[in-house]
């Protein structure tokens, strides 16, 4: 549906895309997520024919939209946007969603129900003659997300939807997206600096850094297998161990501050890697219990920090390198942990996923 | 709605006023016989804020089925609306610079129609004790007293090309004195208004000083400031009010013939007698002196006072 | 003091007891400044759009010339228009000098800048969000340029009270152009509320002045009310 190569965008001799490539299949949610400033909003500009690139090709539905510059207006009229700050413009609910529609010509009689159905799919009926710049944030974005399926776009492009709202907005936005989705079979391609968000909705995700995808993948992919060290740092994984690939097939481990780690699928010996290791994937046990069963990684060390999160708490440890895990509170109490506590880090080999160091 | 609201006001003003405007227009030299003509007259403040046109203009109105529109400013710029030829009638007081504008060849037919004097007013005080004096003696005085520092002793001129200040610069060139070395910038209590008669007259109220008027604005005043007459005789304080019509050949769309009717209008006998009467009733004394036969006594010729324009 | 409060009084006469002079200024005023008004949105309200929207060299350039022209003295404005119109300049056959039209246009040219400026500013006001969600609606060049003007409605009606007000309120260029006649039929004089204000002031009557700035004044505040409720319907 959207294929992107090579997309380059630059402003004033700054390049803020410096080669993006990749592809949204028709019928699926793609996220695009990044740290703040990576681009997201201006590859969704340049998607919908707000922008032009500077360089690369964006084709869609087949057609390379920068060649054919006199099709962009039927091009853009396929393709409905919400944008990141909740933009109304100054008259009724009912007016502010017909925008798309008398742009096209509709006349009034056919408005009038579209309108009116648009108003209930996203839960605002009766709001219609009320004056759009009074509602809140929340009421506004769903505002701007039934303008924009009214005019029935078959591709929708959200940047940042929900970045501003409180929380019970947001949970009402996302629901409509996938009822979007799975409706109507809109294409839905939207930005996030929230990757849970993007877990929560998206089929594939694409993880935008440095100007360029760092990579594209199912949620699970990009958060259980990261490509880079910088997307693993992003996606949230907190453990993460930088060392030297030594030995060889079954005995190969990895050296990293004075320790050895033993993983699955690594580089031949002398590779430089990082080691992804998730807190769930850690289990803290106190120096005297049991041994480890054979195969798992046991580190010793000793707690440096008990830090409350919620109703957990991020437990770190020093073995030689900083690891830490999350553990409930009662867990921490059982096991009596405490700073300066003796115990046992311990994993399984298969829970550490490396990449090339970079 | 807004929009076409706005839109049709719009044109129904515009419209409007370009009929109005357009029909201020139609006075050619052809006119039409019920048409109303339009006669443009420039004029000096002080003869326009004596309110004698004012009196006399609708009698012309109705006599000559016209509109008759009064333009007033310093003499200088009326002068200077005459040689545009933006108006048909030229009304000064000012024989210097109306020899100059006839020589010139922008105005004909000048005929002389009033006269008065000018009066040197002052506080009752008088501290320059001028009262009575001659105007060069006057003059003399008060720029004696003035420059030696008495802070009492102030003179306000009008300052601004008027026929008042070409007479107040003659009186000063009479007393012996250069006006841009002697006079003007000589010290504080000379001080010049820039402004029309009566805003002077104010003025020179405000700072209990001297000026020189002309008599009809002054009585107009009267009952409004404090200052008194102090010297009222003396030939050069002599005050000659003329009227000229533009020249049509110089502007052939100049209305001759109204311009012409308005002239003959001023020196007829119905409207000299009207003229010689006019602020008796409400000033005790006439603004203006009708020529009469006088025309000797105020240097004229008798044919600028007498004869008709053809 | 007393000649102020005396002053006050009798202005409340002449209003109360509809002065047909006084009337007959007033309505002139209103019409003469409305007409220029009205003349001035039709022109300075695309040409500002024009010149937003357009992209050409020097376009900064024109935006800070307009703004220095704020400040424009109505008096140069007033010689200007004076030496356009005389029987002797290049429009002198129109005979237009001291007509009302003169002064129409006069206040025309005079408030031509300041609307035009502020109805760029406006324009610039509106929010690029919006801009962009027009954009990505589909509008075509035509229904975008319609739609950021109407969202910046209410600030160009806003240029649009500030222009009647520079209109109504100056007198260097009414008089210079107009000449303060008052003849005998409405269409032909040309004294307005200010033109008046300075003849009578420096007559000496001050009742009279104060009459006609209240009734200015009064006038002025009118027209903003109008504009205000339309803002906020």
């Amino acid at each position: 549906m959207i294929e992107l190569e090579g997309v380059r965008k630059e402003f004033d001799g700054k390049s803020v895309l410096s080669g993006v490539t990749g592809r949204v299949e028709r019928g699926e949610i793609f996220a695009v997520i990044g740290p703040s400033g990576s681009g997201k909003s201006t590859l969704l500009r340049l998607v919908d024919l707000l922008d032009t690139p500077t360089g690369g090709t964006i084709r869609i539905k087949g057609a390379d939209i920068r060649r054919e510059l006199g099709k962009s207006l039927s091009v853009r009229r396929m393709m409905g946007m919400v944008f990141q700050k909740p933009a109304v413009f100054n008259t009724t609910v009912a007016e502010n969603i017909a925008v798309g529609l008398r742009f096209r010509g509709a006349r009034d009689a056919a408005v009038k129900p579209k309108v009116e159905e648009a108003l209930d799919t996203v839960g605002l009926a009766g709001y219609g003659e009320r004056r759009a710049r009074t509602l809140s944030g929340g009421e506004m974005q769903r505002v701007a997300l039934a303008r924009a399926m009214v005019i029935e776009p078959e591709i929708l492009l959200m940047d940042e939807p929900t970045a501003n709202l409180d929380p019970v907005s947001v949970a009402t936005i996302e629901s409509l997206v996938l009822r979007i989705n799975r409706d109507l079979g809109t294409t839905i391609v939207f930005s996030t600096h929230d990757m849970y968000q993007g877990q929560r909705l998206a089929h594939r995700i694409g993880v935008l850094m440095n100007g360029t995808f760092a990579q594209v993948g199912t949620p699970r992919e990009v958060f259980t297998v990261p490509a880079t060290r910088e997307v693993a740092r992003f996606v949230g994984i907190e453990n993460i161990v930088d060392g030297v690939v030594v030995g060889e097939d079954g005995n190969a481990a990895v050296e990293a501050g004075g320790i050895r780690v033993r993983a699955a699928a690594l580089p031949g010996p002398g590779e430089k890697v990082s080691l992804c290791i998730r807190s769930e994937d850690l289990r803290i046990t106190p120096a005297d219990a049991a041994k480890a069963p054979p195969g798992r990684n046991a580190l010793p060390g000793i707690v440096t920090a008990i830090v409350p999160r919620g109703p957990f708490s991020r437990v770190t440890v020093d073995c030689g390198v900083a690891l830490s895990s999350v553990l409930s509170w009662k867990r921490v109490d059982d096991l009596d942990l405490r700073e300066g506590s003796r115990v046992v880090v311990s994993f399984a080999p298969e829970s550490v996923h490396a990449v090339g160091a970079d | 709605m807004l929009r076409r609201t706005l839109f049709a006001v719009a044109a129904v003003m515009v419209a409007i006023l370009l009929i109005c405007g357009c029909t201020g227009t139609t006075s050619g030299p052809t006119p039409a016989d019920n048409e109303t003509q339009q006669l443009r007259i420039a004029t000096t403040t002080s003869l326009h804020d004596t309110k004698l046109l004012d009196h006399l203009k609708p009698i012309f109105e109705e006599q000559y089925n016209a509109e008759v529109l009064i333009i007033s400013a310093g003499t200088g710029k009326a002068i200077e609306y005459g040689e545009r030829g933006d108006v048909d009638v030229l009304m000064v007081h000012d024989r210097a610079r109306e020899d100059a504008f006839l020589a010139n060849g922008y105005g004909t037919d000048r005929r002389v129609f009033a006269y008065n004097y000018f009066v040197l007013v002052g506080p009752e005080s008088d501290p320059a004790g001028v009262a009575n004096m001659t105007p060069e003696a006057a003059f003399t005085a008060i720029r004696e007293k003035g420059t030696t520092g008495d802070a009492n002793v102030t003179f306000v001129s009008r300052g601004d090309a008027s026929g008042t200040h070409s007479k107040e610069q003659a009186i000063w060139k009479a007393a012996g004195f250069n006006y841009t070395t002697d006079v003007q910038g000589s010290g504080d209590w000379y001080q010049e208004a820039g402004t029309g008669m009566g805003a002077t007259l104010s003025m020179a109220n405000e700072k209990q000083a001297y000026t020189l008027s002309d008599i009809g604005t002054y009585l107009a005043y009267k009952g409004d400031i404090d200052l008194v007459t102090l010297v009222d005789e003396g030939d050069i304080l002599l005050n000659v009010y003329c009227a000229m019509q533009i020249n049509p050949e110089k502007y052939p769309d100049t209305n001759t013939t109204l311009a012409k009717d308005w002239i003959n209008f001023l020196i007829s006998d119905e409207v000299q007698n009207e003229i010689a009467s006019f602020g008796v009733d409400q000033y005790g004394q006439p603004l203006f002196y009708a020529v009469g036969d006088d025309w000797e006594k105020i240097g004229v010729t008798e044919a600028e006072v007498k004869d008709p324009v053809q | 003091m007393y000649e102020i409060i005396e002053g006050i009084i009798e202005a409340a006469r002449l209003i109360v007891t509809l002065d047909p002079d006084v009337m007959a200024i007033s309505a002139r005023s209103i019409v003469i400044s409305l007409t220029a008004t009205v003349v001035a949105t039709l022109v300075a309200v695309p040409l500002g759009a024009a010149i937003y929207f357009g992209t050409f060299p020097g376009k900064k350039s024109l935006i800070n010339l307009i703004q220095t022209l704020y400040s424009l003295p109505t008096v140069i404005v007033g010689l200007l228009i004076f030496l356009l119109l005389s029987r002797v300049g290049p429009f002198g056959f129109f005979r237009l000098l001291f007509t009302p039209t003169a002064m129409i246009i006069a206040q025309t040219v005079l408030i031509l800048p300041i609307m035009t400026g502020l109805t760029i500013s406006a324009l610039s006001g509106v929010d690029p969000v919006i801009r962009d969600t027009l954009r990505s609606l589909g509008a075509t060049r035509f229904q975008f340029l319609k739609s950021v003007m109407k969202e910046a409605r209410f600030a160009i009606l806003a240029a649009v009270a500030v222009g009647f007000g520079r209109a109504i309120s100056e007198v260097g260029a009414a008089i210079l152009v107009g000449g303060n006649i008052m003849a005998s039929s409405f269409a032909s004089s040309t004294r307005v509320l200010t033109t008046a204000i300075s003849l009578e002031t420096s007559m000496g009557n001050i009742s009279q002045s104060i009459a006609l700035g209240i009734i200015l004044l009064v006038i002025a505040l009118a027209v903003n009310l109008v504009i205000t409720t339309i803002q906020h319907r």
